[in-house]
C-alpha cells in the first residue's frame, strides 16, 4: 500500500511545473559551479605548487645554519582542496599563507644583534583593494542550503492542507490505510521527487569536473562525496518534514506557505550570519588589537631593558670603574681630553665579547622570539575561541550545520584553517629542532642558537632540512562532521514526528 | 467604487496571516541586525577618533617639514546602517604626502580585532527589505487575479459598473500600502534605536537620504508586486502562478546576483596592464634620478641626502623607496662649519620637492589609467551585469543614496587629493621646500598651528539624487512596462 502512495505522489509531482523548474535551476547552478571550479582550481593548484617550490628553493639556498635560524623557513602555504567546489568556506577571509614576521636589529658600541625568525600569523583583509560588489560563491553549500530547503517547502506546503481543501484527503483515509503510512508515503514521495533533480544535477556537475585532469578525485574523495550527499538528503528531509508539519497544522495552503517561507527566510537566509555576529555581543570581550599591541610591546621593551641592564652589569664586573654613557657625555663637556681616553676604554670594553655576553645575546634573541610568538598565539587562540563560540550558536540554523559539515567534508573553511595552523606549529617545532640537532652535532660550536658567533658553521646537507607540506587530513574533521550529521538526523526525526503528531490529531 | 475596492483589498490583506507574519519577521530581523550594526558603527566611530588623535600627534612630533607624516581618516558613514556598501571594506586611512597623489586603492585598512569574524557577513537593512519584502510582495500578488478568478469573485466585481483598469489599480494601491507598513514600522524602530545611541547624529540631509531610500524601496517592491500581478493575470491557476512567482524570486533575488558575479568575468589581460604601468612608473623615476644627478653634479654636495658632506653631529632620518613613491625625512643639527653648504642643501631640497610633486602627478595619471582599465573596469562591469536583476538595482540604488557606493568613496579620495594640493600650497606659501626647516630643526622646530585642517563633507543630497537617477529610472521603467502589460492582459482575459 505504501508503495502505492509513494508512486502516486511521485507521478503527481513529476508532472508538475515545479518539478521542471527545479530541474532547470538546479542543473544550471551545478553546471556553473563545475565550470567555474575548472577555471579557478587549475590556477590555484598551479599557484600553490609554484609557491611551494619557490619556498623550497629558498631554504635550499641557505647554507649557513645561522641564516636558517635568522631567516626561517620562508612562506608556508596552505594547500588548496580539490573538493573546494563543494564548499568554498570563506576562503577569501582566511589567510592562505604564513610569512615571516618583521625583523629588527639592535646595536650598541661595537656589538650588534639581529632578530631571529618568528611565526607571524597575519590577517587578511581581502576587500581593501577590491571594489567589486559583494556576492556569495555558488558552491554546493549555496545550492544545498538555499535551494534544497526552499524547493521541499514548495512541494509540501499543500501536501496535506491542499488535499484537505479539495477533499481528497478524506477520500484517501477512507481506504483501509493508517495515517502514519500515509504520512510516510507522502514524506518519501516528496523527498524522492526533490532528490531526483538534485542527484541529476550532481551527476552533471561531477561529469564535468571529473572530465578534467587537474582535479583527480580518489576513492576517499568519492567516499566523502557520498557523505555529502547523505548530508544533503537529510537536510532536504528536514524541510520536507517541516513542510508536512506546517501543512498538517493549517487549514489553508496559502497560510501554510506564508508561514513556511517566513521560517525559511529567517532560518536559512538570515540566521547563519545574524546569529554569528549577534552572539559576539554577549561573549567575553576580546582585547582590542591596540591593547594587544600595547601589551606585547611592553613585554618586548622589558626584555630589552633587561638585556641592557645585564650587559652593563657584565661589563662593569669585567672592567671595574667603567664610566656609563651618560657620565661620559657629562665628562665631554668639562674635560674633552680625559673623556676621549675614557671613551676609548669604553669602546674597547664593549667590543670584546666573551662567552657571557654572547650567551646574553642569544638569550635576548630567543626570548624575543618566544615572547612574540607567545603573545601572538594567545591572541590567535582568543580569536579562534570567539569564532568557535559564534559557530556553535549559529548551529541553531540547519543551514549553518550543513555548511560546517560540508566544509569539513571538502577540507575547506575554518576548521581546515585550524588544521593548517596546527601543521604550521608542528613544522615550526620540527624546523627548530633540526637547527638544534645540527648544531649539537658540531663539537666546535658554542651551542648558542640565535647568534652567528654561537652556532655551527659546518656545512650541512640542504636535503635534510625539514620541508613544510600542508596535507589535508580528514580524520579529525570527520568527528565534527559526524556530530553535525547526527544533529541533522535528530532534527529530521523531530520534524517528522512533529508532523506525525499534528497530523494524527488533526481533523480531516 | 474605487475607494470601496481599495478598502476591500486593504482589509483583505491587513487581516491576513501573511501580513501579520511578514510584519513580525521583518521587525525581528530589523531589530536584531540594527543592534549589531549600531554597535559596529559605534566601534568604528571610536576607532576613527582614536586614529585621528594619533594622526594629530604625529603631526606635532614632526620637527622639520620633511619629517611631517600627515594622514587622514575617512569617517564611518552613519547611513551604512541602511546600506553597508563599500563603507567598511575599503581602507580608510590615507597618507597625505606631496610625492604621492592618493588613489582609491591606497587606503590602508586597519587590522580588525578579529578578522575571522568576517566569515559571518553582516546584514544591512536594505538586504532585509530586498529579500523579505520582495517575497512578501509576490505572496500578495500571486493570487490577486488568479485567486479571484478561481473563486469567482472576479466575475462578481467586474459585473459592477467599474472599469477593469480601476480594479487593477485598486488592487495595486491596496497591496502597496500594506507592503509599505512594515517598511515604515521598521524605519520607526530603527529611528528609536538610533536615538538611544548618542554617538550618531543624523543631519537634515541624512533624513532626506533616508527618505530617498524609502522611495527606492517603494519602487522596488512595486516591481515585485507587478511581476506577481502579471503572472497572476496570465495564469489561470493560483498553483501555477505561485510556482512561477517563487522560482522567479529565487532566480532574481538569490541566484542571479551571485551567479553573475561568480560565473562571468570580464576578459582582459590585467597582468599586461600592470606590468606596462610599472614600466611607465619606472621611467618617470629614472627621469627623476637623472635630474637629481644633474643637480648634484653642479653642486658641491656629496654623499647621501641624509647627511651629504656636512658636519652633522646629530641627525635622525628615514628613507623609503617604494614603487609608487619615494620619501625621505631629515632632521639634523648642522654644525657651524658647514654653514656655507647650507644654501646648497636648501636648493637641493627645493629641487627635489618640485621634482617629487611633478613625478607624483605624472604617476597619478598613469595609475589612474591602469586602475580604470583593471579593477574599476571590473567593478563597473560586474555592477552593470548584476543590474539586470531588479534586486541588485535596488542594492546599488540604496548604497548610492547612503553614499557608500564607489562614487561616494571616490568623493573622499578626491577630497584627499584636494587636501594634498592645499598642503602643497601651504608649503609653497611658507617657502618650506627651500627653507632650512625642511631638513634641520636646529634653528627652531616647525610650528604647525596654521597647517590647513582636512575636512570632508559628503556629497549633497542633490548629488546623491542625480547619481541614483539611472537606477531609479530603470526601476520606474520596469514598473511602467509591467503595469501596462498587466493591464493589457487583464483587459483581454475572459472572466
Amino acid at each position: 500500500m505504501i508503495w502505492h502512495i509513494i508512486k502516486r505522489e511521485l507521478f503527481d509531482h513529476i508532472n508538475s511545473l515545479r518539478f521542471i523548474l527545479t530541474v532547470v535551476i538546479l542543473s544550471a547552478l551545478m553546471v556553473t559551479n563545475a565550470a567555474v571550479h575548472l577555471r579557478t582550481h587549475t590556477e590555484s593548484v598551479r599557484n600553490y605548487s609554484e609557491n611551494v617550490t619557490k619556498s623550497f628553493n629558498k631554504i635550499k639556498s641557505r647554507t649557513q645554519l645561522y641564516s636558517l635560524a635568522e631567516k626561517g623557513p620562508g612562506n608556508l602555504y596552505k594547500s588548496p582542496s580539490s573538493l573546494a567546489f563543494i564548499a568554498d568556506g570563506g576562503n577569501a577571509y582566511l589567510p592562505g599563507r604564513i610569512s615571516n614576521g618583521e625583523s629588527w636589529s639592535k646595536s650598541g658600541p661595537g656589538w650588534k644583534v639581529k632578530s631571529n625568525w618568528w611565526l607571524n600569523y597575519g590577517t587578511v583583509n581581502p576587500d581593501a583593494k577590491d571594489f567589486l560588489p559583494q556576492a556569495t560563491k555558488i558552491d554546493w553549500v549555496f545550492i544545498i542550503t538555499y535551494l534544497l530547503s526552499f524547493i521541499p517547502l514548495l512541494f509540501t506546503f499543500d501536501a496535506l492542507s491542499g488535499e484537505r481543501e479539495q477533499g481528497t484527503l478524506r477520500l484517501c483515509l477512507a481506504n483501509p490505510i493508517s495515517r502514519h503510512l500515509l504520512l510516510i508515503g507522502k514524506f518519501l514521495g516528496t523527498l524522492i521527487t526533490v532528490l531526483i533533480p538534485f542527484v541529476f544535477a550532481v551527476l552533471l556537475n561531477l561529469a564535468v569536473i571529473s572530465a578534467d585532469s587537474w582535479t583527480q578525485l580518489n576513492a576517499a574523495d568519492w567516499g566523502r562525496l557520498g557523505l555529502v550527499l547523505l548530508i544533503a538528503f537529510s537536510y532536504a528531509g528536514i524541510f520536507v518534514g517541516l513542510g508536512l508539519m506546517i501543512s498538517a497544522g493549517t487549514r489553508e495552503p496559502r497560510v501554510s506557505l506564508v508561514i513556511l517561507l517566513l521560517i525559511w527566510v529567517a532560518t536559512v537566509v538570515f540566521m547563519p550570519s545574524t546569529l554569528g555576529t549577534l552572539s559576539t555581543k554577549w561573549m567575553p570581550p576580546l582585547q582590542t588589537i591596540d591593547q594587544f599591541h600595547a601589551a606585547r610591546d611592553a613585554a618586548l621593551k622589558q626584555i630589552d631593558t633587561d638585556y641592557n641592564d645585564r650587559l652593563n652589569a657584565i661589563k662593569e664586573k669585567k672592567n671595574p670603574n667603567l664610566l656609563s654613557l651618560s657620565d661620559l657625555q657629562k665628562l665631554f663637556e668639562t674635560s674633552p681630553e680625559t673623556a676621549r681616553a675614557a671613551a676609548e676604554k669604553f669602546m674597547a670594553a664593549y667590543e670584546t665579547e666573551g662567552d657571557e655576553e654572547l650567551a646574553l645575546k642569544a638569550e635576548l634573541v630567543n626570548r624575543d622570539v618566544e615572547t612574540r610568538e607567545r603573545f601572538n598565539r594567545q591572541y590567535l587562540e582568543a580569536q579562534i575561541a570567539q569564532v568557535q563560540r559564534a559557530r556553535g550558536v549559529t548551529r541553531f540554523s540547519p543551514a549553518a550545520i550543513v555548511q560546517y559539515a560540508l566544509e569539513s567534508m571538502a577540507g575547506t573553511g575554518f576548521n581546515r584553517h585550524l588544521q593548517y595552523l596546527e601543521h604550521v606549529h608542528d613544522y615550526t617545532k620540527q624546523f627548530r629542532q633540526f637547527i638544534v640537532d645540527t648544531d649539537r652535532a658540531d663539537t666546535e660550536s658554542r651551542h648558542l642558537i640565535g647568534i652567528p658567533e654561537g652556532m655551527s658553521e659546518k656545512p650541512f646537507s640542504s636535503e635534510a632540512i625539514p620541508k613544510f607540506e600542508d596535507k589535508i587530513a580528514f580524520s579529525d574533521t570527520f568527528n565534527t562532521a559526524t556530530l553535525d550529521l547526527l544533529l541533522l538526523v535528530l532534527l529530521l526525526g523531530v520534524f517528522f514526528s512533529g508532523a506525525f503528531l499534528i497530523f494524527l490529531r488533526s481533523e480531516v | 467604487m474605487f475607494r470601496n475596492l481599495i478598502r476591500q483589498e486593504l482589509l483583505n490583506h491587513l487581516m491576513s496571516a501573511r501580513f501579520f507574519a511578514a510584519v513580525v519577521i521583518t521587525l525581528l530581523l530589523v531589530v536584531a541586525n540594527s543592534i549589531v550594526l549600531l554597535e559596529d558603527y559605534e566601534r568604528r566611530l571610536a576607532r576613527h577618533s582614536h586614529q585621528e588623535n594619533i594622526h594629530r600627534q604625529k603631526v606635532q612630533e614632526a620637527k622639520t617639514y620633511s619629517t611631517l607624516k600627515l594622514s587622514i581618516e575617512r569617517p564611518p558613514n552613519p547611513l551604512s546602517l541602511f546600506s553597508t556598501g563599500l563603507d567598511k571594506r575599503l581602507g580608510s586611512t590615507f597618507e597625505i604626502y606631496h610625492g604621492l597623489v592618493p588613489m582609491i586603492s591606497d587606503g590602508s585598512a586597519r587590522s580588525l580585532d578579529n578578522a575571522f569574524l568576517n566569515l559571518f557577513s553582516k546584514i544591512d537593512l536594505a538586504l532585509i527589505f530586498q529579500v523579505v519584502l520582495s517575497l512578501m510582495a509576490l505572496l500578495f500578488a500571486y493570487d490577486a487575479i488568479a485567486g479571484d478568478w478561481e473563486n469567482g469573485t472576479l466575475r462578481l466585481v467586474i459585473s459592477h459598473p467599474v472599469r477593469r483598469g480601476t480594479v487593477l489599480l485598486a488592487k495595486y494601491i491596496g497591496a502597496m500600502v500594506c507592503l509599505l507598513i512594515p517598511v515604515l514600522m521598521s524605519l520607526l524602530l530603527v529611528m528609536i534605536l538610533l536615538s538611544t545611541a548618542s554617538s550618531i547624529q543624523l543631519s537634515g540631509a541624512d533624513f532626506l537620504r533616508i527618505g530617498g531610500i524609502v522611495l527606492t524601496t517603494t519602487i522596488y517592491l512595486s516591481v515585485f508586486y507587478l511581476i506577481g500581478l502579471l503572472i497572476s493575470t496570465t495564469t489561470r491557476r493560483t498553483a501555477t502562478s505561485l510556482m512561477l512567482c517563487m522560482f522567479l524570486w529565487v532566480a532574481l533575488v538569490l541566484v542571479y546576483p551571485n551567479w553573475s558575479r561568480f560565473a562571468l568575468t570580464p576578459v582582459g589581460d590585467t597582468r599586461a596592464i600592470h606590468s606596462s604601468t610599472s614600466q611607465q612608473v619606472e621611467q618617470i623615476w629614472e627621469e627623476v634620478d637623472r635630474e637629481e644627478r644633474r643637480f648634484l653634479a653642479n653642486s658641491p654636495l656629496e654623499g647621501k641626502p641624509q647627511k651629504f658632506n656636512l658636519d652633522v653631529p646629530q641627525s635622525s632620518s628615514f628613507n623609503s623607496k617604494g614603487n609608487l613613491s619615494r620619501r625621505y625625512g631629515v632632521d639634523m643639527k648642522v654644525s657651524n662649519q658647514s654653514d656655507p653648504l647650507v644654501p646648497h642643501v636648501q636648493k637641493y631640497h627645493a629641487t627635489m620637492g618640485a621634482l617629487y610633486i611633478r613625478s607624483a602627478e605624472q604617476i597619478a595619471l598613469v595609475r589612474k589609467q591602469s586602475l580604470d582599465s583593471t579593477s574599476l573596469r571590473k567593478a563597473i562591469w560586474h555592477e552593470r551585469l548584476m543590474k539586470l536583476s531588479p534586486a541588485s538595482l535596488y542594492t546599488f540604488a540604496t548604497s548610492t543614496w547612503a553614499g557608500t557606493d564607489l562614487e561616494g568613496m571616490s568623493d573622499f579620495v578626491q577630497a584627499a587629493q584636494a587636501y594634498r594640493r592645499t598642503v602643497i600650497d601651504y608649503f609653497h606659501d611658507k617657502d618650506a621646500f627651500a627653507s632650512r626647516q625642511w631638513f634641520a630643526s636646529d634653528k627652531g622646530a616647525v610650528d604647525w598651528w596654521d597647517l590647513p585642517q582636512f575636512r570632508f563633507t559628503q556629497a549633497g543630497v542633490w548629488d546623491n539624487a542625480t547619481r541614483v537617477l539611472p537606477e531609479l529610472f530603470l526601476l520606474l521603467l520596469i514598473n511602467v512596462v509591467l503595469f501596462t502589460t498587466t493591464f493589457l492582459f487583464f483587459t483581454k482575459i475572459e472572466v
